[in-house]
């Protein structure tokens, strides 16, 4: 295969330098860097973008690295970044965290994505409340010397103010984002690594994209499980005159696109909305459409998940082909 | 990836298992300049990554860290720049070089630079949060050529206060800890600290290490020195030439 470009260099050295991108960051450089072409179609450009994309990561595939997208679930913007694909010896040693504030991290990420309503974030004083002990059962296989009840001195002694300046490392490097009122959410970075790790963990899935919902839309019907990304319902109900309702168990679902009115009509022509019982809870099991290896880089194994909080979560979900 | 033939077949060993190393050699290499904020790596560090696995052959490893070399060049375009440690000129001077002559062959170490054009590095990969840290880098590496490549640590605060740095200050709103940013300097070698016993008890001395004087960043740094030391003396020029008038028109 023809070597890469200094473009293509370009624009692996900016994400590595940089850290993750907007898209629009990402292809304005792109556009720059490809200047002569500026006479194309933005459809022509976009395919020229993928084929770039599609080269570098042949190249990045053979030291396990890949250069990816993914969307931050808060505002619905696509990023860029490149994310390690194997854990080694070599990937552990990627962080200047320390061992205790990885354990916080994590802490605090599972608290989130724990979350019953779907919010996708915790406050920040909870998060300062985290206890690092409930990490190291999560670390036994390999790491510890001990066995599972040796608690590392460096856990017990991390004191309030190594969390609370860990946080803001961990806010600025954009492993975790600071939300309004005083919330702490996934940063992008971890949506970007993080991603085989949610599958791994049976983080609930969203129904339309199959990508993890933390932060989402829960199906007002307490039995049910469905989860939809907010802009991912937009995107499945806009322009189609079909109603608004859980693709599980027939519920409506809020809205508030134009079409409110026309979906009332169509509902109330049906008569009612409660299509199903609430004794399907199953999901239905879908082929997972990329076989990802990748693992959680902060350098620890994937702990076992802890049994969620809503208590009419289901056994049988979507997993990842692995 | 296919290696030339003369040299692979030196080795009886599979390609993919080369492939293998040399991957890990490359990761390594990125991780660890992660970790550490760009401070050197040590070659026995690389070395020590292939002869951990059990290889046995001579220039193997040698082998494997040019492959990780050519890698590192077309996969990121990076050059994996090699420096010889420098030692500091007054262990030399006190009859400790036999010591520090013992692993001349283990002091070579690496860093990665990229290989972009500078307009190009500056507009679209240099990280503007972490500008201020070159700024330093620079005007410390001025300063201490500007003494003749050797300062003492009094002298050089005495001249990073003039800018705005002070010694203790912890809270510096890009720095933080400016102390720990020097700190940081030494640790990625454009720096190295010397304690000397004076007669009035030890002086640190600072001089400049194996990256600053590496030839394209130390010509460099000459070169704007030069510039600014004949943009200062033709200021001069200016108004000793016309003295009084020139002097009156800005308030002196």
């Amino acid at each position: 295969m023809a070597p890469l470009s200094w473009r293509h260099h370009t624009l692996i050295q900016s994400l590595l330098s940089r850290g993750p991108l907007k898209e629009d960051d990402f292809l304005s450089i792109f556009s720059q860097l490809t200047v002569k072409n500026s006479g194309l179609r933005q459809q022509q450009e976009r395919k020229l973008f993928n084929e770039f994309l599609r080269k570098i990561n042949a190249e990045l595939s053979f030291v396990q690295l890949e250069l990816r997208a993914c969307r931050n679930q808060y505002d619905g913007h696509v990023y860029y970044g490149i994310v390690n694909n194997v854990e080694d010896d070599q990937s552990k040693l990627g962080t200047k965290y320390t061992v205790p504030q990885i354990a916080f991290y994590r802490g605090i990420v599972e608290a989130i994505i724990h979350d019953a309503q779907g919010e996708g974030c915790i406050f920040n004083t909870a998060a300062l409340y985290i206890r690092l002990e409930t990490q190291v059962h999560g670390a036994t296989d390999s790491q510890s010397q001990g066995g599972a009840s040796q608690i590392p001195p460096a856990f017990k002694n991390f004191s309030m103010s190594q969390k609370e300046k860990t946080l803001d490392q961990l806010v600025n490097d954009q492993w975790l984002c600071s939300m309004p009122e005083g919330k702490i959410g996934i940063g992008v970075r971890s949506f970007l690594d993080l991603r085989s790790w949610f599958r791994t963990n049976e983080v609930p899935a969203c129904e339309v994209c199959n990508e993890a919902a933390i932060k989402a839309q829960l199906c007002p019907n307490e039995a049910c499980n469905v989860r939809l990304h907010s802009y991912c319902l937009q995107k499945k109900f806009s322009g189609q005159r079909v109603e608004r309702v859980c693709s599980g168990c027939g519920t409506q679902l809020q809205g508030s696109t134009v079409k409110e009115e026309l979906r009332e009509e169509i509902s109330n022509a049906n008569g009612s909305s409660q299509r199903r019982a609430e004794s399907s809870r199953k999901r239905r099991r879908r082929p997972h459409p990329e076989a990802s290896a990748g693992i959680d880089t902060t350098g620890d194994d994937s702990p076992p998940m802890s049994k969620p909080k809503r208590a009419t979560r289901s056994s049988a979900r979507l997993s990842a082909g692995e | 990836m296919s290696y030339a033939p003369e040299i692979a077949s030196q080795f009886d060993i599979p390609d993919l298992e080369k492939d293998k190393l040399v991957g890990e050699v490359i990761r390594y290499i990125l991780f660890k300049t992660e970790q550490n904020s760009g401070c050197p790596i040590r070659r026995e560090e690389l070395t020590q990554l292939v002869t951990a696995k059990g290889y046995k052959q001579r220039n193997f490893p040698s082998f494997v860290i040019d492959e990780a070399k050519s890698k590192l060049s077309s996969i990121f375009g990076y050059e994996m720049r090699e420096l010889q440690r420098s030692r500091p000129s007054a262990a030399a001077n006190t009859g400790r070089a036999s010591q520090s002559q013992q692993s001349v062959g283990d002091a070579k170490s690496y860093i990665i630079i990229s290989k972009l054009p500078s307009d190009v590095y500056g507009k679209f990969v240099e990280d503007k949060s972490s500008v201020h840290m070159s700024g330093l880098t620079f005007v410390v590496i001025g300063i201490i050529h500007l003494a003749g490549g050797k300062i003492t640590e009094e002298n050089l605060w005495h001249h990073l206060k003039r800018l705005g740095l002070h010694e203790n200050e912890e809270n510096h709103p890009k720095f933080s800890n400016t102390k720990q940013a020097l700190e940081t300097l030494v640790q990625q070698r454009y720096l190295q600290k010397e304690k000397v016993n004076g007669p009035e008890g030890n002086i640190v001395h600072y001089e400049l290490a194996e990256r600053a004087l590496d030839a394209p960043i130390y010509d460099k740094i000459k070169e704007y020195v030069s510039q600014l030391t004949f943009l200062m003396i033709s200021v001069l020029h200016y108004f000793l030439t016309d003295g009084a008038e020139r002097c009156n028109a800005i308030g002196i």
